[in-house]
């Protein structure tokens, strides 16, 4: 292969090699495919085997499950309300600093989620940097469900506004600039033009940024603790029961895993509806 | 926190005693891979640099975590030498489970305290005053053995301080931490007002932002450490020789220096 001269890379020229990569290729996705479904598998096939249904419907699964599910809606709504504008800044604006607040969005993505919780433990804990002011009109983040969905923010809210900011730069100017000429204003434009077109990239951002809050761990169990009810998340659940009951461990993984295939699937059917709609 | 200690400890042995093997006679080198309760992180961490220095060539490989949650490693098939284990009843699952070659042994005792930040915001002077409402309480989480004993004292306390006591305890707990010593950071850094932990968890290192709120000897419980190697030890010999040196002489004043109590 290395003899043959770069410019002459059309496909025709090699048959052999070309079945041989494309091979390959299929090969590489059959493993990515295996190594992801035999995990998922696995967890079904002891759940089944173990009989351990049972501790799906336990008390400490279902305030998990209910803390994840209103955590993470919290965070969504929050995290949509302020991110959606902050994208559009950030992709149509030019203003000074634009490069380090772009470079600090990225931040979060990058960060180990525990050196998060560390991060906002030292700024919002009771003797942290802003904490102890709060701390001195008797208001304590710690150990609440307010510092679970502030912990899921932080980590997840960089990949909406990054999705988001690439699908609103993507709108070309010369349309929204149209619609004005046609006597729409700024505010209208951005919600009846710019978002419907950037919509997709919008829900995509979404989703990867509440499949992150979903997840999160490290941030939450060191900023907001682990207490049933008011902080323990799934994922906190998942790690807390592994020390005893591996067996419940198992269930919420299931569990967990049902729960955001249900989302993913509405996500996926109401964004197709919404796109043949908008056609 | 324990894999950072862990590395800190890896780290230190390099420019101490890679002295290169030229008179040792018969030691061959090899790995000791240890699984202990998170309580004895100082006094082990301290051990292994000396049986380092006893075996030539011999790396000392540590984890510490609750031993609940070693023991569920061990279970799982981890690959270990040797259980050091904050409560009997860990050890005698493992026993129970086959999973330990020969008899545990108890090497050390300690007891529990109440740990407060030092400025005391919930001001707690006596050992009755983690019932008050309004104490921000941490607590390691069920299972591990550190709050098993704390359960344990305020079922003993109900009988001095009135049958609610320990329900009025609990009902302050606000979070339930992986391990002691992570409850214990959590009064460490101030987020917390109180927690219950080992005496010998009142280390040199939080001493100046922390107190110690002592419980009554009556009410306290005596948790007894028990060790032993593991029947998959890769090699059996040296898993024999730390029980022998945490045993020994050597290894029951180290301990006692960390405010442990002799298990004798």
């Amino acid at each position: 292969m290395k003899e043959r001269s770069k410019e002459d890379s059309s496909p025709r020229t090699f048959p052999r090699g070309d079945t041989l990569a494309s091979g390959l290729a299929v090969a590489a996705l059959a493993l990515v495919a295996g190594f992801i479904s035999l995990p998922i598998l696995s967890l079904v096939v002891w759940t089944i085997s173990e009989d351990s249904w049972r501790a799906m419907v336990s008390p400490v699964a279902r305030d998990a499950l209910f803390l994840s599910m209103r955590t993470t809606a919290i965070s969504m709504f929050i995290i949509v309300l302020i991110g959606t504008p902050a994208a559009y800044v950030l992709a149509r604006m030019n203003f000074r600093g634009k490069r380090l607040v772009d470079a600090l969005v990225d931040i979060p993505a990058v960060l180990p989620p525990s050196a998060a919780g560390i991060a906002l433990l030292l700024a919002f804990g009771r003797f942290g940097l802003v904490g102890r002011y709060f701390d001195a009109f008797g208001v304590t983040i710690s150990f609440t469900t307010a510092a679970v969905v502030m912990a899921e923010i932080f980590v997840a809210a960089h990949f909406y506004v990054r999705q988001a900011s690439i699908g609103f730069a993507r709108v070309r100017r010369d349309v929204e600039e149209a619609a004005m000429v046609d006597g729409a204003g700024r505010f209208s434009v951005f919600t009846r033009v710019t978002i419907p077109l950037a919509f997709p990239a919008l829900v995509a951002g979404a989703v990867t940024a509440w499949a992150r809050a979903l997840g999160e761990f490290g941030g939450t169990v060191i900023f907001a603790g682990s207490f049933r009810g008011i902080t323990q998340t799934i994922p906190l659940a998942i790690f807390a029961e592994f020390q005893g009951d591996i067996d419940a461990a198992v269930a919420l993984s299931v569990l967990v895993l049902g729960f955001a295939f249900v989302v993913i699937l509405a996500v996926r059917y109401l964004t197709a509806r919404s796109t043949q709609y908008q056609e | 926190m324990s894999a950072i200690v862990l590395v800190g400890l890896t780290g230190c042995r390099h420019g101490s005693n890679n002295s290169g093997s030229g008179g040792g006679d018969k030691e061959q080198g090899g790995t000791l891979t240890i699984l202990a309760a998170s309580s004895l992180i100082d006094a082990f961490g301290e051990l292994g640099k000396t049986f380092e220095k006893q075996n030539e060539g011999v790396e000392v490989k540590q984890s510490f975590e609750s031993s609940s949650t070693l023991l569920t490693q061990i279970q799982q098939g981890a690959s270990a030498d040797v259980f050091a284990s904050a409560a009997q009843e860990e050890m005698n699952t493992a026993v129970k489970d086959g999973l330990v070659a020969g008899k545990p042994e108890v090497f050390v005792k300690n007891c529990e305290i109440i740990m407060v930040p030092n400025d005391n915001p919930a001001d707690i002077t006596e050992f009755r005053d983690v019932a008050d409402p309004g104490v921000k309480l941490a607590l390691a989480q069920k299972d591990v053995p550190a709050a098993d004993y704390a359960i344990e004292i305020l079922g003993k306390a109900n009988a001095q301080y009135g049958s609610d006591f320990k329900e009025d305890v609990l009902s302050n707990v606000v979070s339930r931490e992986a391990d002691v010593r992570a409850s214990v950071n959590r009064v460490v850094v101030g987020d917390a007002d109180a927690t219950f932990g080992y005496k010998s968890d009142y280390t040199i290192d939080i001493r100046d932002r922390v107190k110690v709120i002592s419980i009554p000897p009556d009410l306290n419980i005596i948790a007894t450490y028990p060790i032993a190697a593991l029947k998959d030890a890769e090699d059996p010999e040296l898993a024999k020789k730390w029980v022998e040196l945490v045993t020994s002489k050597e290894g029951q004043r180290v301990l006692k220096k960390l405010n442990f109590e002799p298990a004798a």
